[in-house]
C-alpha cells in the first residue's frame, strides 16, 4: 500500500482518496460523476435550446422579430431585454437547489460505498 | 481645449484615492502567493459575488453595451444577454469541478489534469492573449471617458492617450501593491458603485425627462435607423455621390448644410460626419429598426455573437481563476448564481440607457443643451462608446457625470486588476515558480508576481495607444464591446473545449487538449484579424481572402471544431495519464469537502489576516 500527503492511497483493490473519516473510492467517485452529469447536461441542454432558440426566431419567424406587442416591444426585444434574465435566475437558482441536494445525498451514498468496499483494505491508516 | 469637469473630475480623483489607499491597507495583509493571488482562499459567497461582478462588469459592461443598444439596437442588446448568460456555462460544467480541484491558475488545471509541462505552457500563452485582446478595451474605455471628462491632454498628449496613460499608471500601481486580497477588496466596491451609477442614469432617465421605456422604444423604431460615419469627400463623392445622396435622405437640412459646404469646399481628403440609412443585414429585403434584430449580424453572426459571449465566459482565465477563491465547489456555485442576480439586474439596466440616449441626448442636442466635450452628427453621438458620461451630463450635470466616469474608471481598474492578477499569475506562478526557480522564497515569488503585473500594463498601455494610430476606432460602431467580444471568442475557443472535454469526458489526452486549444484559440484569432484587416479595407472585397474576413465572430466554427480535434486526437492517441484515476477522483470526488464541513473547514474567514494556504 502506498499514500500520498494529498490523502490518496494505493491498494490492491484500487485508488482511495480519504480526507479525515470520509473516504472517495473510484466506484463512489463514478456515482458522483454520474449524477452531476446527468443533472448539468440536463439543464445545459434546456439552456441552449432556450438561448440557441432566440436568434432562431430571429432569423425564420416574423412574428417574434417584426411585431410590436407592447408599445415598441417585440417578442425578440422583450425577451431579450428582459425576460431572458429571469429565465436565467430561474435555471440557476433551480439547478444549484437540486446540485446542493445531490451532493447531500451522495455524501452518505459515496461513504456507503466506500466503506463496503475499501475501509476494510485501508484499515486506520489515514493520510488527509 | 475641451470644458474642465470639475465636480466630475474631483469625484475620479476621489474614487482613485480611495482605490489607492485600499490598495496599500490591504498590502500588510499580503505575505504569500495564495495570499497575492488568491486571497488566501477566504472570500465569502456574497462578497466573492461582489467581486467576480467587478471582475467582470469591465468597460465594455459599463460604456460599451449601453454604446452597442444605441448604435445598433436589438443587436446591441444581444451584449447585456450573451455576457449574463454565460455565467450559466460557467456554473452548470465548470464552477464546483474546478474549485474541487484545487489548484491556483487555469494552467494549474491543465498540468494537474493532463499531467505535462508542455500543456502547461501552452494554456499560458493563450492566457496571455486572451487577457491581452480583454485589456484593450478597457484602455480604449480610459481614453475616450477621458475624453468626454477632461476634454484635455496632459503633458503634450492628446486627451485620450492621456486616459489611458494615467488610468494604466494607476491600475500598476494598485495591484502591485495589492495583489488578489486589495484587488478583491476594490473589485467589491467597484461593482457596487458602478451598478449604483448604472441605476441613477436609468432613475434619472425615468424621472428627469418624458422617457417611457416602451414608449420610447416606438418612437426611435418609428424611422429607419441610421448610421453616423465619418467619411473623405472623395468617398461622399464616388460613384456619382451615391453616398452623399444617400446622406442628404437621412439628415436634416441644416446638417446636411454643413456637409455640403466641406464638399463644395473642394478638398477630396476634408472628412465629415454623416448619416447614412443603417442596411439590414439579417433580413436584407427590409429596412432596418432599432428593435429588429440584423444592424449588425447576418445569419451566421446571429448565432455565433450568441455562442462566443454565452461560451466564452468560461473561458475567461481572470474570471476563472476567481473560482478558485471560494472555500468550497458549493460556494462556488453559490457565488454564481448571486453573480447572475448582481449583473443581471445591471444588464436589464444599461440597454435602457442606451435606448434613453438614443431619444435624450438627440433632444437636447437639438436644443443646444447637449455636453461640447463629444462630436455629435445632426444630434448622433460620432463615438458611440461616449453615450455614459454624455446621457449623464445631460440628464443630472456634473454630480451624475461624475458618478458615471467614476463608475467607468472602476469598471476598468477592476477589470483589467483582475487581467493583470491572471497574466501575472502565469507567468510569475506558472512559469517561473514552476521552471525558472521553483525553490524561490515566498518574497521572491510576490515579487515576481509584481514585476509580471508591471510588465504587463506596460504592454496594457502600449494597446491602448495603438487602438487609434490603426484606425481601429473608426471601423467599428461600438468598438469596446465589439473588443471584448472577440476576447470572449478566443476563450470560447481556446479554454472552454479543454475544460469541459477534461472535466467531464475521461478519455481526454494531453495530446488532444493541446490540438485543440491550438485549432480553437488559433482559430479565433486568426478570423478575428481577417475581420480586422477586412473592416479596416486591406482585403478587398472579392474572393476567398474578404469571405474569410467576414466571420464577425469565428465561434461557431471555432469551438465544434476545438472540441471534435479534442475528440479525434484523444482516440487516436489514447495516452492517458498513468493517475488517471487519482486525477478524476480529485475532479469529481467529495471527500475532501465532507471532511472541511464536518470540520468547519468550509467558514469563510477574514481576508484581514495574512497566510492563507
Amino acid at each position: 500500500m502506498a499514500s500520498s500527503s494529498d490523502g490518496t492511497v494505493r491498494t490492491a483493490s484500487g485508488v482511495q482518496v480519504q480526507h479525515g473519516n470520509h473516504i472517495d473510492t473510484i466506484e463512489s467517485v463514478d456515482v458522483v460523476f454520474r449524477e452531476q452529469r446527468k443533472l448539468s447536461f440536463s439543464y445545459g441542454a434546456v439552456f441552449f435550446i432556450v438561448t440557441l432558440a432566440i436568434p432562431a426566431m430571429s432569423v425564420w419567424w416574423k412574428t417574434w422579430y417584426a411585431v410590436p406587442v407592447w408599445g415598441g416591444f417585440t417578442l425578440n426585444y422583450l425577451f431579450v431585454s428582459l425576460l431572458y434574465y429571469l429565465f436565467l435566475w430561474g435555471l440557476s437558482y433551480t439547478y444549484i437547489r437540486k446540485a446542493d441536494a445531490l451532493d447531500e445525498r451522495l455524501s452518505h451514498m459515496a461513504d456507503e460505498i466506500a466503506a463496503a468496499t475499501a475501509v476494510a483494505s485501508v484499515g486506520g491508516e489515514q493520510c488527509g | 481645449m475641451g470644458n474642465l469637469n470639475i465636480i466630475a473630475i474631483v469625484m475620479v480623483i476621489g474614487l482613485t484615492i480611495f482605490t489607492v489607499g485600499l490598495a496599500i491597507f490591504v498590502r500588510r495583509f499580503t505575505r504569500t502567493t495564495a495570499d497575492f493571488y488568491l486571497a488566501g482562499r477566504k472570500v465569502g459567497t456574497i462578497a466573492n459575488a461582489s467581486a467576480i461582478s467587478g471582475d467582470y462588469l469591465s468597460a465594455a459592461s459599463f460604456l460599451g453595451v449601453a454604446a452597442a443598444v444605441y448604435a445598433s439596437g436589438l443587436d446591441g442588446v444581444w451584449f447585456a444577454a450573451g455576457f449574463a448568460g454565460g455565467f450559466i456555462v460557467v456554473v452548470l460544467f465548470i464552477a464546483s469541478a474546478l474549485r474541487r480541484f484545487g489548484e491556483y491558475t487555469v494552467a494549474d488545471f491543465a498540468y494537474g489534469r493532463f499531467g505535462s509541462d508542455r500543456i502547461r505552457l501552452v494554456t499560458v500563452v493563450m492566457v496571455l492573449l486572451t487577457s491581452l485582446f480583454y485589456m484593450a478595451p478597457q484602455m480604449y474605455g480610459a481614453g475616450t471617458t477621458w475624453t468626454v471628462l477632461v476634454g484635455a491632454g496632459l503633458f503634450g498628449l492628446s486627451p485620450y492617450n492621456t486616459g489611458v496613460l494615467i488610468v494604466s499608471l494607476i491600475i500598476m500601481f494598485y495591484v502591485m501593491v495589492g495583489g488578489m486580497k486589495g484587488t478583491t477588496l476594490n473589485q467589491i466596491f467597484q461593482f457596487w458603485w458602478l451598478w449604483t451609477a448604472m441605476f441613477l442614469v436609468v432613475v434619472f432617465a425615468f424621472t428627469a425627462g418624458s422617457f417611457r421605456y416602451p414608449n420610447a422604444l416606438a418612437e426611435v423604431t418609428g424611422e429607419n435607423h441610421r448610421d453616423v460615419k465619418t467619411h473623405t469627400v472623395a468617398e461622399l463623392t464616388a460613384d456619382d455621390g451615391a453616398l452623399l445622396a444617400a446622406a442628404e435622405g437621412a439628415m436634416s437640412e441644416e446638417a446636411f448644410a454643413e456637409v455640403q459646404t466641406v464638399v463644395d469646399a473642394g478638398d477630396s481628403e476634408a472628412t465629415a460626419g454623416v448619416l447614412v440609412p443603417a442596411k439590414n443585414k439579417l433580413h436584407t429585403l427590409r429596412d432596418m429598426f432599432f428593435n429588429e434584430p440584423g444592424h449588425r449580424y447576418n445569419n451566421f453572426d446571429q448565432f455565433s455573437m450568441v455562442l462566443a459571449l454565452v461560451l466564452g465566459t468560461a473561458g475567461l482565465p481572470h474570471i476563472l481563476n476567481r473560482y478558485y477563491t471560494n472555500p468550497s465547489g458549493a460556494a462556488a456555485r453559490r457565488s454564481t448564481f448571486w453573480v447572475l442576480v448582481f449583473i443581471g439586474t445591471f444588464y436589464i439596466m444599461a440597454p435602457i440607457a442606451g435606448l434613453a440616449g438614443r431619444q435624450i441626448i438627440d433632444n437636447a442636442w437639438r436644443a443646444g443643451a447637449a455636453p461640447t466635450n463629444a462630436a455629435y452628427v445632426d444630434g448622433l453621438l460620432l463615438k458611440s462608446d461616449a453615450i455614459m458620461p454624455t446621457l449623464a451630463q445631460i440628464l443630472g450635470g456634473e454630480w451624475l457625470m461624475g458618478a458615471v466616469a467614476a463608475g467607468a474608471f472602476a469598471a476598468m481598474f477592476s477589470t483589467t486588476g483582475g487581467l493583470l492578477i491572471a497574466s501575472a499569475s502565469a507567468v510569475g506562478h506558472d512559469v517561473y515558480e514552476k521552471y525558472i526557480n521553483p525553490g524561490a522564497p515566498e518574497i521572491r515569488k510576490v515579487f515576481v508576481g509584481k514585476a509580471s503585473v508591471l510588465f504587463f500594463a506596460f504592454i496594457a498601455l502600449g494597446i491602448g495607444l495603438g487602438i487609434p494610430a490603426v484606425g481601429l476606432d473608426k471601423a467599428y460602431p461600438a468598438l469596446i464591446a465589439m473588443m471584448v467580444t472577440w476576447a470572449f471568442s478566443l476563450g470560447a475557443g481556446a479554454f472552454v473545449p479543454m475544460l469541459l472535454t477534461g472535466i467531464w469526458w475521461r478519455q481526454t489526452t494531453e495530446r488532444g487538449a493541446i490540438a485543440g486549444m491550438i485549432v480553437g484559440g488559433g482559430g479565433s484569432i486568426f478570423f478575428i484579424f481577417m475581420n480586422i484587416l477586412k473592416q479596416l479595407g486591406h482585403l478587398g472585397t472579392e474572393g476567398l481572402l474578404p469571405f474569410l474576413g467576414s466571420l464577425t465572430f469565428p465561434t461557431l466554427f471555432t469551438f465544434p471544431a476545438a472540441v471534435l480535434t479534442i475528440i479525434i486526437v484523444s482516440k487516436l492517441d489514447g495516452q492517458l495519464p498513468k493517475n488517471v484515476e487519482e486525477i478524476w477522483m480529485r475532479i469529481h470526488g467529495t471527500a475532501s469537502e465532507r471532511h472541511e464541513r464536518e470540520m468547519g473547514l468550509d467558514k469563510v474567514g477574514s481576508m484581514l489576516s495574512s497566510g492563507g494556504k
